[in-house]
């Protein structure tokens, strides 16, 4: 497990989402899953995903309970909101504090910081809120060996499809952002900040990327399938 | 950030793989998939999108039939020649403009072709965001950005409020940007405004 770490510091944000801490010795992937209870294929899928873009998920990945997928979208949720998000914000609010900007051009990044971070939460409790569960309750519907007729009455006004569309895609805006600074403003004075804040910025973007990839690739169609699976078997009864 | 597909086409592995690993460094591209000259690329071209095709001479020359029966992929062709003189032999006039890079070139030179090649493609293609705008929503998002209210944005424009509404919508829907802030920023990095014309005023 370390090498893969060392090797791929790009992993690292991703450990926390598994409750994964470093201090590995020399346990195997294997061995520090099993110890944190987490499944190494899905582990393994992730990671592989995370670190080449062009990777394929491998049909194994169908094989994980969606309450899996569930689990790991919340937690990079978390990780976002609670690490990744204050972070950069801590560091734009100092380098604007920093510079010799117009108070119109600091007006202008923070406001948009916190119009984003608005439009972002409201995204993910959407999703928290009535995607996940929703999710959840199709897959515990159809282990049911007569699942309810009043949900699948449900599912046929309803389909992931609508929510595929909606999806917005949060990196964009960010990208915005790197490009204001980059392009835009006045160069700073406190370049070392400056760089660590577009640093992070492309990181997160990249993150953020990876995790709706996983999504539109992963859940989606998971969960796409599951729909009509039920809704066949709901026909025939 | 708008990803552009690219398919390779190219006899020799070396080459191939050297390409690939150049073009996997330029951000922006992705190089779905690679073939030799026997591989069955054609069927894969006949059902799957691609942005690009960089091909060798001898492929393109012997792709004939691949160009008639699917015209538009001749325009998204990059030439890959092996010299200078290689000049176009096929019975197929070549594509006003088309892109050719050449085999003795340097990394930079290759690079700077791509890139310009994109950027212009980038700037008429439809589906980027700021040319998915109209140029009446353009006009509205800059007047959003200087601070303007819907109503005054109507006056202006001599709209009603409703009309603006209806505008304002379809930008937010279009750009995925909901916030004032969000489009002032979008506007300043799509040249829609400058930061000296921005409002003054915090955006709400």
């Amino acid at each position: 497990m370390y090498r893969v770490v060392l090797e791929n510091l790009q992993l690292l944000p991703l450990l926390p989402r598994f409750n994964l801490k470093s201090g590995f010795g020399e346990k195997s992937v294997d061995e520090v899953c099993r110890a944190h209870g987490v499944n190494t294929d899905f582990f393994l899928e992730i990671a592989n995903a995370y670190l080449d873009e062009l990777y394929v998920p491998s049909e194994g990945l169908s094989l994980f309970s969606l309450g899996t997928m569930v689990n790991y979208i919340k937690s990079t949720h978390n990780y976002y909101t609670d690490i990744a998000l204050p972070m950069v914000e801590e560091k734009i609010h100092r380098l604007m504090e920093r510079s010799k900007l117009s108070e119109k051009e600091v007006h202008l990044v923070i406001n948009f910081f916190n119009d984003y971070k608005k439009d972002f939460m409201t995204h993910i409790s959407q999703e928290e809120e009535h995607i996940l569960p929703y999710v959840l309750e199709l897959e515990r519907q159809s282990s049911l060996k007569k699942p309810d007729p009043k949900f699948i009455q449900k599912l046929r006004s309803y389909s992931i499809s609508e929510f595929e569309q909606e999806h917005d895609r949060l990196e964009i805006s960010l990208e915005h952002l790197s490009e204001l600074i980059i392009k835009y403003l006045p160069p700073f004075d406190d370049l070392q900040l400056c760089h660590q804040v577009l640093n992070d910025l492309s990181i997160l973007m990249k993150d953020l990327v990876d995790h709706a990839d996983m999504e539109d690739k992963v859940l989606i169609p998971r969960v796409a399938e599951l729909e009509r699976e039920l809704l066949n078997s709901g026909s025939l009864a | 950030m708008r990803i552009w597909d690219f398919i390779l086409i190219i006899d020799s592995y070396l080459v191939r793989k050297g390409l690939v690993s150049m073009l996997n460094r330029i951000q922006g591209i992705r190089v779905l998939k690679e073939f030799g000259s026997g591989d069955p690329f054609l069927t894969h071209l006949q059902s799957h999108p691609v942005d690009y095709i960089i091909m060798s001479q001898s492929v393109f020359e012997s792709s004939h039939e691949l160009f008639i029966s699917k015209p538009e992929l001749l325009e998204k062709t990059i030439l890959l020649q092996s010299s200078h003189k290689d000049a176009l032999t096929t019975g197929l006039p070549p594509h006003k403009g088309q892109t050719t890079i050449h085999l003795m070139e340097d990394k930079e030179a290759i690079v700077y072709k791509i890139r310009n090649l994109l950027d212009r493609r980038k700037q008429s293609d439809p589906g980027s965001p700021s040319m998915g705008l109209s140029p009446r929503e353009t006009t509205i998002v800059r007047l959003v950005s200087m601070g303007l209210t819907n109503r005054q944005i109507a006056e202006k424009l001599f709209l009603s409020a409703h009309t603006v509404m209806t505008h304002r919508k379809n930008i937010s829907s279009k750009l995925r940007i909901k916030s004032v802030s969000g489009l002032t920023v979008y506007a300043i990095v799509n040249n829609i405004i400058t930061i000296e014309e921005v409002s003054s005023l915090p955006a709400k």
